[in-house]
């Protein structure tokens, strides 16, 4: 066991400790006095499970999960086709399975799957340039997952497959010219049209494509509650369990979506420092890994994977505070929840293992 | 190639690692901007929504009758609720509740639903006022259902019923309208006075509202109490009434309809008010049923208007008073003056027939009173003018409300030349002949019955204009006892004492020998408690021949009216009985009043009510069954 323990690294599984310790703090105060009190104990138990998880593919090498990517990836795909078909539809959305009372979401371990086949495809080709048949082959990998979870419908996971499309690319050798070009194209180009060519009822029509809950009531309501909650914090926070926001349940959804408001009402601006500081912290040592890595199948994987947490970080803290569209992202270590925390600790345990290898070597 | 060994590879990663940290950076200036720069205004709104300023309701005053019995008690209200957190959801559950309480589950689910989004802090009520078997009830099906739970709340109940419905009025809701026309006044959900002296007396009764400082949670339940100043009760206070007079008037007009009113002499206090038919306010104060709706609101005898102070009569014969007194003060007949009377006799080309057509002969002025010869008054009125005749009306007060403190009094109608210019446009031009009508209290001429018996309460004190009023005076906090309120003013019209003296002796004569004495029972009153009075019997309509009389419908039969006071030698009170649909004033007012006097002076005196001290007697209870 103590051998098997040393494959974890130090600096990474101290960020982690730390966040999971944050993220737990917050739930225990958002279930209070809810029927959901019980909640920071079940996901005590999601994260215990997604340590041993780390732990075992931490002591697993790299390779031999690669070896599986493909296998793995057509597995993802047929649950995708699956969930739509025999999935729980849950307000308006089919994105569960239903298994003993448990929901599963498989959109969130196909995330990190389709990162680990395109990582491990693109790993296998020559590095420092990349051919045009090989980027839109990767295009093709990543957008069919995409349009699967699209139709559940969940955009915000949907979304959270871009940063495999943007990263592995530029990892690969892709001008990174070109990807501002594009960013700043369909920026401008999609600002440009909305503003003039659309029509109100084309423009309704592609608001519903991308979102069809947006035309549903109480978002607004949602993030304004929110900003309260967070302004209210102040400098130093109300104190824990004392957000009045929180425990009076002016604060919806406070043990998922809005987890992060919770912490930052009442742990204040220090311990919004604290938590961000911990996240840039986790970035860090990820793309540390991928600098390390052994192959460069490795290196994509880490830097995609640093790509994805970085975007939950960005939508979810900056929706709660209103900067973003109300977009359902979790952030790790804080929103409850099982599908979510094992495939954060499925990807984390990977990097350990990444980081192990290239230390032991 | 091992990607240890790739510049590019690290280049792009030192790349990634400056955005993730300009990412960190930018999330944490945009929480800097929310927490530090504007962490006040966040907070003021977090405060503005958790912590809630609520009223705490004042018990309104009880409202006592003159000798301290009550009337109007306040008591609480058991109500089978179900509290807003504890809504149930599951259909099943919401359909087997409604079962258990028999109320329809579709509905329910509705009002569940509608309580589960709209409104805050206040619970559902299933079942309001429990009584006995409620609570019964409600304790078997809560057994059943956890979430529900009993609220208490408190709860007006009017003690006589029907007894005296329109004087007191009833509480309610304060309305929308009422909000919009004063704002600031009312606050949401207010309980105010809605009728009768509940309406008038408002401001007396309601006392000073409390509040609290609470916490409230997203639903709006209070989680916490910051503080909070308690309300100040509102005064009770005593009414003019007599509990007992009343009863005897509710109880003298049995399914007639009409209105009756006992004025006290020495302040102009009601002793007694009644409308027949009356009202129960305790109804009022549940949500109006349909089955209240069609039992009051739309019946066609309108129980709902206290004829007392809004019913508009043609005065008849009690009217012949004020003529006399018109043609006296302007000289057109003396004290003295002998009137002719064949049964009929013709003005402007018309006969103005008399009740009786054989003729009274050759009457004098208080004659003509005790017999209520028509043409006698017929001949006074063709003597004046119209406006002589409104003058008279006016210098005693009758063509003015008589400014009782009760919402919606109606004007009495004394017809003048310029009353009938803008009444009738069509024809605005005063008929000579019109005068003769007015001269019996007929024609135009219309009086409330609180109107007519401030008339005779002024003919009784010579010449005084009492301000006919309910309130009495606060009950002492520490004492109990009445501390009088002050009395409104009364004007002075002194009536020359010739005058008043010839009206006094008719008035008199037609209870010892006129058209009132022929009856045995007010003969027998009249001997114990002499009182004096006129009889009045107002046309509704016309009939060519009167042996059809009897068999004509009873909306057609003539009103009956008696006004008058007592004691003759000094009088204490004054009183009006108007009888609708009831024939002669002789026979269906008379004794009314007869009742009233003999309640007053002799039985009153004779059999006392139990005091009402200590724990306050209720003299509308069931007398306790004695063993025998």
């Amino acid at each position: 066991m103590k051998e098997r323990l040393r494959a974890l690294d130090p600096r990474l599984l101290g960020v982690i400790l730390a966040l999971m310790l944050l993220g737990t703090l917050t739930l225990f105060s958002a279930g209070r006095n809810t029927p959901q009190a019980a909640i920071w104990l079940k996901q005590t138990v999601w994260n215990l499970m997604g340590l041993a998880l780390m732990l075992l593919l931490a002591n697993t090498h790299p390779r031999r999960v690669l070896r599986y990517s493909f296998a793995a990836y057509l597995l993802g795909l047929a649950a995708l086709l699956a969930v739509l078909v025999v999935g729980k539809k849950i307000g308006g959305a089919t994105r569960w399975f239903v298994v003993g009372g448990q929901t599963f979401q498989p959109s969130e371990l196909m995330k990190w799957v389709t990162l680990l086949y395109v990582s491990q495809r693109l790993g296998s080709r020559p590095a420092d340039s990349i051919g045009r048949l090989e980027l839109l082959g990767a295009v093709g990998l990543v957008a069919f997952p995409m349009l699967l979870v699209q139709r559940q419908p969940d955009l915000g996971m949907a979304l959270s497959f871009l940063p495999i499309l943007l990263i592995i690319p530029l990892m690969k050798g892709l001008r990174m010219r070109w990807v501002v070009a594009l960013v700043l194209l369909v920026t401008v180009g999609g600002f440009g049209a909305w503003k003039v060519a659309l029509k109100p009822y084309q423009k309704q029509r592609v608001m519903i494509f991308l979102d069809p809950s947006s035309d549903l009531q109480g978002k607004g309501y949602q993030v304004n509650q929110s900003r309260i909650a967070i302004g209210a914090g102040g400098l130093i926070g109300k104190g824990f369990t004392s957000g009045s926001q929180t425990q009076l349940n002016f604060l919806p959804v406070k043990t998922t979506d809005f987890a992060f408001s919770v912490w930052a009402e009442e742990r204040g601006f220090l311990g919004v420092l604290l938590a961000l500081g911990l996240f840039g912290l986790l970035l860090s040592r990820i793309l540390d890994a991928a600098k390390a890595a052994h192959t460069n199948a490795e290196a994509y994987f880490c830097a995609g994977a640093a790509g994805i947490f970085a975007l939950h970080l960005m939508v979810n803290v900056g929706m709660v505070a209103g900067a973003l569209p109300n977009k359902g992202m979790v952030l790790p270590f804080f929103s409850a929840g099982g599908s979510s925390t094992l495939s954060f600790f499925l990807a984390l345990g990977l990097i350990m293992g990444i980081l192990y290898r290239s230390r032991v070597k | 190639m091992d990607p240890r060994q790739r510049p590019l590879l690290h280049r792009r990663l030192g790349v990634f690692k400056a955005l993730a940290w300009s990412l960190v950076a930018v999330l944490i200036l945009i929480y800097a901007w929310l927490q530090l720069v504007r962490h006040g205004e966040f907070k003021q709104l977090a405060m503005q929504q958790a912590v809630k300023v609520r009223p705490i309701a004042a018990p309104r005053g009880l409202v006592l009758d003159r000798n301290g019995y009550r009337l109007v008690d306040n008591r609480r209200a058991l109500h089978l609720v179900i509290q807003r957190e504890d809504l149930p959801s599951r259909p099943e559950v919401v359909e087997a509740l409604a079962q258990a309480l028999d109320l329809d589950p579709a509905s329910l689910a509705r009002k569940i639903q509608s309580y589960r989004f709209a409104g805050k802090g206040r619970p559902l009520v299933l079942k309001e006022n429990l009584d006995e078997s409620g609570i019964a009830l409600a304790e078997r099906v809560r057994a059943r259902f956890s979430f529900l739970s009993v609220d208490v709340a408190p709860r007006r109940v009017y003690l006589g019923d029907e007894l005296a419905g329109h004087v007191l009025g009833y509480v309610g809701e304060v309305d929308d309208e009422l909000m919009k026309a004063k704002p600031g006044v009312f606050r949401l959900g207010e309980t105010i006075g809605k009728e009768g002296f509940e309406a008038s007396g408002n401001d007396k009764l309601k006392g000073v509202d409390g509040q609290k400082r609470i916490l409230v949670d997203q639903l709006g339940t209070e989680v916490a109490n910051f503080g909070q100043t308690d309300a100040a009760p509102g005064r009770s206070l005593y009414l003019t009434l007599d509990a007992g007079l009343q009863k005897v008037m509710q109880d003298a007009y049995g399914e007639e309809a009409g209105a009756a009113v006992v004025l006290d002499l020495r302040d102009g206090g009601i002793l007694a008010m009644y409308s027949s038919p009356s009202y129960d306010p305790n109804l009022f104060l549940n949500r109006l049923s349909q089955d209240m709706v069609d039992r009051y609101l739309n019946n066609p005898t309108r129980p709902m208007v206290n004829r007392a102070i809004q019913g508009i009569y043609a005065p008849g014969s009690t009217f012949k008073l004020l003529v006399a007194l018109a043609g006296l003060e302007k000289g057109v007949i003396t004290p003295q003056t002998v009137i002719y009377c064949a049964g009929k006799k013709n003005f402007y080309g018309r006969d103005f027939r008399c009740d009786k057509p054989t003729g009274h002969g050759g009457l004098s002025l208080v004659q003509a009173i005790a017999q209520s010869c028509d043409v006698y008054f017929y001949e006074v009125a063709s003597r004046l003018d119209v406006d002589d005749i409104y003058a008279t009306a006016e210098k005693y007060g009758l063509t003015e409300r008589t400014g009782i403190d009760l919402p919606r009094e109606k004007r009495t109608r004394i017809p003048s030349r310029a009353w009938k210019r803008k009444a009738v446009p069509k024809d605005p031009k005063w008929y000579a002949g019109e005068t003769i009508s007015v001269g019996i209290g007929q024609g135009a001429v219309g009086v409330t019955p609180i109107g007519l018996a401030r008339f005779y309460a002024t003919l009784a004190t010579r010449g005084k204009l009492l301000t006919p009023h309910l309130f009495y005076g606060f009950r002492g906090d520490q004492t109990n006892a009445l501390e009088p309120g002050p009395v409104p003013p009364a004007k002075e019209t002194p009536l020359d004492p010739r005058m008043w003296a010839v009206l006094d002796e008719g008035l008199h004569e037609v209870v010892q020998s006129g058209t009132a004495a022929a009856n045995p029972f007010i003969r027998e009153v009249a001997r114990e408690a002499p009182f004096v009075g006129k009889t009045g019997t107002a046309q509704v309509a016309t009939f060519v021949d009167k042996s059809h009389y009897a068999r004509q419908a009873k909306h057609l039969k003539d009103h009956a009216l008696f006004a008058g006071y007592a004691p003759h030698d000094r009088p204490q009170i004054a009183f009006a009985v108007v009888v609708e649909n009831a024939g002669f004033g002789s026979t269906a007012a008379a004794p009314i009043a007869a009742k009233l006097v003999k309640y007053w002076f002799v039985d009153r005196l004779k059999n006392p009510l139990p005091p009402p001290r200590g724990r306050m007697v209720d003299p509308f209870a069931p007398a306790p069954e004695v063993a025998e």
